[in-house]
Parts: structure tokens; sequence; C-alpha cells
């Protein structure tokens, strides 16, 4: 509890910094504006923008703290093109337009929008005082964690992800394969062995990092929006002057409430971030509901449920991100690739070793959040303006963006090849509905996965009974086991069910 | 059939893969027991049934994208690849005027706001980026920029 107070104070001392507390707002507003765009979501947004701010040159905490208001300024913007123009920015918004864009075409837009700020601000704060709990004493046990019981975890994280997102859980369990294999590329770290490099200099060193991202989030994007003939204005609903009101809040309150909570827990559960918990959010609101015929149509809690719930995850993936160096979505697995760009390790001991950045991470959170509250709520006709930009010039902005961020970082022409082909594969991946995150999950776990195994085994002299040796490793398989079981059994009780009531019950 | 195509190349290439990591991968000197080979073993080992099982129960028949479609993403990829290819040799200005002239033009915007546009991006862009932000952008032949 002191530690937690103590750790929050250094925290704030940072985030309160001048620099730091500008980066923070201009971060906020410069993710509201990219995640307003049109069918550009917060994975997207942080991916376009983080070779720019790596750029930049500034300390790792400003970086990162820079980067979390761009990824919590994208969670907000990208509520206002889901409501406006029934285009959601990621898998996260979906749930999103389901009943916040028939609110707006019922001529309660403002209300929408301020509804779900509310929401998106009690969501995210709720997360962010859980988390600066939960980390601290979630990296206090992981401490004594050993390089077996992280090929455990590691294992966790997979088969979690794996059964929770994507439709085709094979494709889910490939997709990351494929982001594990590109990991491998490069020379070996131990013993100096070049695998798969086939001799090309540039890619000696391994892929880069960036130019992944960049690749399969940025350039797949912008051929997707190229395929979409994206020209002209989209229409977009106008803001009338409604708003939300008190009445109106004390009606969603648990709905929000609970929201938050079901949000922050699948935040946590690693690799599964906003498109889950949104999801698991609308259903049991849906379910809960008295009433709730209304859903679909323009019900207030279809709209705060999700809402709430998909900030609250964006809180809760930080804490595996922070505490174990396993990130809880792909954006925070970004943010991990992020920070060991700037050399630092996420994990246990970096709440002792860097708490600078640790705390200050959390510290700028707590502001980010108030401060998109009120930017949004009086802002938001400024950033529903973004919706506006005639999509043929938005389209190219994206490339250059994108290239601008590869070739300040290395200025290796090589990687704008690179980028260009991570894109053609990233957007084939799309077009045959394998999820994206998983790829990026895999890249960035690929090393630590690698090490781990190999450090285990090391220890005990080649002998593989040491991953199921100590207690923590056992209960994550039996977890692991567990996450994969569930779903399929749960899935298999409720088709009998409905085959027993009627033939044709709605799925 | 589209998702076939793709599993099968893709499993052309996890082949390989694995074919490399049993064959060529080896260390000369090793002080662990697993060494540099082990570990794509493994990802090959599990990779290939996952693809398999895509190849027996694929689930995305087709694109369906019509044929004009196919040929605006070719269109793309050549001016990306153009872009790049461009892009130190020529300078970010040019190369940024020519790209976005291309792609706008392409996606249906008039000539004389797609020439502000792109002028605006090239010219304020890069001014923006290596004055103000100080990041790196190739002059390339406008000299007098550096």
């Amino acid at each position: 509890m002191d530690a937690v107070l103590s750790g929050l104070a250094s925290g704030f001392e940072v985030a309160l910094d001048p620099f730091n507390l500008f980066l923070v707002l201009a971060g906020c507003f410069a993710g509201t504006l990219i995640g307003a765009l049109p069918g550009i979501g917060p994975i997207n947004g942080v991916a376009i923008l983080l070779p720019i701010a790596y750029g930049l040159g500034f300390k790792p905490e400003s970086a990162i703290i820079l980067l979390a208001g761009i990824y919590y300024g994208a969670e907000y913007g990208g509520r206002i093109s889901s409501i406006l123009l029934n285009v959601p920015g990621d898998a996260g918004a979906v749930m999103t337009t389901l009943d916040g864009n028939p609110m707006a075409r019922n001529g309660e837009a403002g209300k929408a929008l301020s509804l779900s700020a509310v929401a998106s601000f009690i969501g995210g704060s709720f997360s962010v005082i859980l988390m600066s709990f939960f980390g601290p004493a979630l990296a206090s046990y992981a401490i004594h964690f050993s390089p077996s019981d992280y090929v455990a975890l590691m294992v966790f994280a997979f088969a979690s992800l794996a059964s929770l997102v994507g439709s085709n859980p094979v494709k889910t369990l490939l997709a990351a394969i494929i982001g594990l294999m590109l990991a491998s590329i490069g020379i070996d770290a131990n013993t100096g062995v070049a695998r798969y490099t086939f001799g090309i200099p540039d890619i000696l060193a391994g892929i880069d990092f960036l130019v992944v991202v960049i690749g399969l989030f940025g350039m797949a994007e912008l051929i997707h929006l190229v395929e979409q003939q994206a020209a002209g204005t989209l229409k977009t609903l106008k803001i009338d002057k409604s708003f939300v009101t008190l009445k109106d809040l004390a009606f969603v309150k648990w709905t929000i409430l609970r929201g938050s909570v079901i949000g922050f827990f699948i935040g946590i559960l690693p690799g599964t971030g906003a498109s889950v918990a949104s999801a698991v959010a609308y259903g049991t609101e849906k379910r809960a509901a008295r009433d709730s015929s209304k859903f679909g149509e323009g019900d207030m809690r279809g709209l705060a449920a999700p809402e709430a719930a998909n900030n609250a995850s964006a809180g809760g993936a930080m804490v595996p991100m922070l505490t174990l160096g396993i990130p809880g979505s792909g954006t925070t697995a970004i943010l991990l690739g992020a920070l060991l760009l700037f050399n630092v390790t996420p994990g246990p001991l970096m709440f002792q070793q860097r708490p600078e950045i640790a705390w200050g991470l959390i510290a700028s959170m707590y502001i980010g959040n108030v401060a998109l509250l009120i930017i949004n709520l009086p802002l938001v006709g400024l950033f529903a303006r973004m919706l506006t930009i005639p999509q043929q010039f938005l389209t190219p902005l994206i490339a250059v963006l994108a290239f601008i961020g590869v070739y300040s970082v290395v200025s290796n022409p090589h990687d704008l090849y690179m980028i260009t082909a991570l894109g053609v594969f990233g957007w084939f991946l799309r077009k045959l509905q394998f999820s994206l995150a998983p790829v990026i999950l895999g890249f960035v776990l690929g090393g630590l996965f690698e090490d781990n195994l190999r450090r285990a085994l090391s220890i005990s002299g080649g002998d593989w009974t040491i991953l199921v040796t100590s207690m923590n490793s056992i209960i994550l398989y039996v977890l692991a086991l567990l996450v994969v079981a569930v779903p399929i059994v749960v899935g298999r009780m409720r088709r009998n069910r409905a085959e027993d009531q009627s033939p044709e019950a709605p799925a | 059939m589209a998702d076939r195509i793709f599993a099968g190349v893709l499993l052309l290439v996890a082949i390989g893969y694995t074919v490399i990591a049993f064959t060529v991968i080896h260390a000369p000197f090793q002080y662990d027991p697993l060494g540099p080979e082990s570990w794509p073993r493994i990802l090959g080992v599990v990779a290939i049934p996952c693809i398999l099982f895509v190849l027996a129960k694929p689930d995305v028949a087709r694109l369906g994208l019509p044929g004009k479609t196919w040929r605006r993403l070719a269109a793309l990829i050549v001016m990306l690849f153009a872009y790049a290819y461009l892009f130190q040799p020529l300078g970010f200005i040019l190369a940024t005027f020519a790209f976005c002239m291309a792609l706008s033009l392409m996606l249906g915007a008039r000539l004389v706001p797609a020439l502000a546009f792109s002028a605006g991006i090239g010219i304020v862009g890069y001014f923006l980026c290596t004055k103000l932000l100080d990041l790196n952008l190739p002059a390339g032949v406008l000299t007098i920029f550096r």
C-alpha cells in the first residue's frame, strides 16, 4: 500500500514535469485526431506514429508517455467514427456501432458522443486505479518466476490468444507462429550463428520491429483503404445539441461499472484486448437487461457497456505488459516493442530498476484520462471534422507518414521495400481472416520465448521435465488448458440447449 | 480456394524453413543444450500441421474482388515500390510530390486540389520534419535544402 502511494507520488513527479505533461496532452490530442480518421483504429494509429515518436529522440519515459497518450486518445477518437459514420476503426469498436450509430440516427448524436466519452472516462480511470494496485503486486510475485515459468506463461498467453481472438483458432495460432518465425530471422545472440538471412546484410540483425509494425498495420491498412475504393467524403451524421444528463448517467451507472470490471479483467488476459472485452460486456449487458428489445436500436446501455469495457481493457492490457513483459493486446505489444527499442525491458524488475518509466506511465494515464474527457466534450466537433477529410488525400498521407517514420529511424532505403512487401503480406492475411494482432504478439515475444526456453534447458542440462516441475508453471499449464477447453464446452452446451428449445434459435 | 492457394504457398515456405532448421543451422561451438537450431525446428513442426489443417478446412473461398480493384491495387503497389525506389535519390520533396499526385489522382481527386495537396505535403512535410522535429529525411537532388 505504502509502496503504491510512494510509487504513484514519484510517478506524478515525472508525469507533471512540464515537458511530459505537454507530451501527455499532445499525445492524447494527436491520438484522438488519428483515431477519429475513418477506418483507422488505435493499433494503426500507434503503429504509424511510433517510429516518428522514436525518431524524435526523447528520453524513454517521455516517449512512452507520448505513445500511451496516443493509444488512449485513439481509443477515444475511434468512437467518433463508429457513432457518426458507422465505420468502426478496429475490431474493438464494432460493438460501439451497434447502438451508438442508431442513437445518432435518432437525433441523439451529441448525447451518444458525450455519454460514450463519460463511459470511456469511467472505464479508463477505473482500470488505471486497479492497475496501480494490481501491477506492483503482480510484479513482486513474478520476480520469483524462473525461466521455465516464463515458458509456461508464454504457452498460456498463446493458448488464450488462439482460443479467444479471431474466428478460427487454428488461423490465430498460425498467425502467432508466423510472428515467431519472423522473429527468428537474424543472428542468434547466444552462438552468433546467422539464421535465415541468406547472406542479405540488411537483415543480419533481424527484421526491425518498427518495419514489421508499420508494414503489417500501417501499410496493410493503406492497401485496405485503396481496396475499398476510398474516394470522396463519407457521409457523416450531424452533431446536434443533445447532451448526456445526470438522469442518463444514473440509468447506466451499473452498466458502466460492470463494463469496466469485465474490460479490466479481460484486458489482463494476455493477448485479448478491446475486441473481446467490448463484445463480452455488450453480451452480458444484453442478457442482464430486463427489457433487451431496444438493444441494437439505440439503447444507451448498449453504447455505455462496450465503451467502458474497451477503455478499461486498454488499462488492463498494460498490467501484464508492465509487470511480466507479456503484452495484453496487439497495441500493448507495440508499446512493449517500443520500450525494447529504448533498451528498457518491461518485466517484474522494471518497477524497481526503472520506476520513473513504470510509475511515470501509470501517472500519465491518470492525467491522460482526465485530459481526454476535458478535450473530448467541447472539442468533439473539431475531431468530427477529421471524418470529412477526403479519402483521396488521406490515403497518400498515411503512406507518406509511414515512409517518414521508417526512413527517419535508420535511413536505410531497404526498409522501405520491406514495409511495402510486409504490407502486401498483411493485407492478404487480413483478407483471409487471419487476425494481425497475434502476428505482432508472436514477433515481440519470439525472442523472449526462445531465450527462456533455452535458459531453462541450460539450467536442467537438457532435461525437458524442468518445464513442468514448479508449481507456478503447472498452474499456468492448467489455466492454458482451461482457457482452450472452456469456450469449446460452453459453446457446445449452448448449441445443445438452443437445439432443444427451437431448431432456429438466434445465435 | 483463396485460402488453399495462400496456405499452399505458406506450406512451401514452412517446409523450407523446417528443412533449413534441420540441416543448415548449426553452431560450431555451443554452450546450451538447445543451440540455435532447436527453436526453429519446434516452430516448423508446429506450423506445418496448422497449415495442413487450413488446407483441409479452408474457410475463405474467394477474395471476391472485381478485376478493376485488382488493377487498382497492383497500381498502388507499383507506386509504393517506385516511391521507395526514388525516395533517397530524388529526395523527399520530389518523390513525395510525385507519389501523392499519382495516388490521389488515381483515387479520383481533381487536378488542382491534388497539385496543392501534393506540393503542400512535400514541402511543408519536409521542413516540418527536418527543421522542427529534427527527423532525418533525404534532400536528394534539391541539395540546397540540406
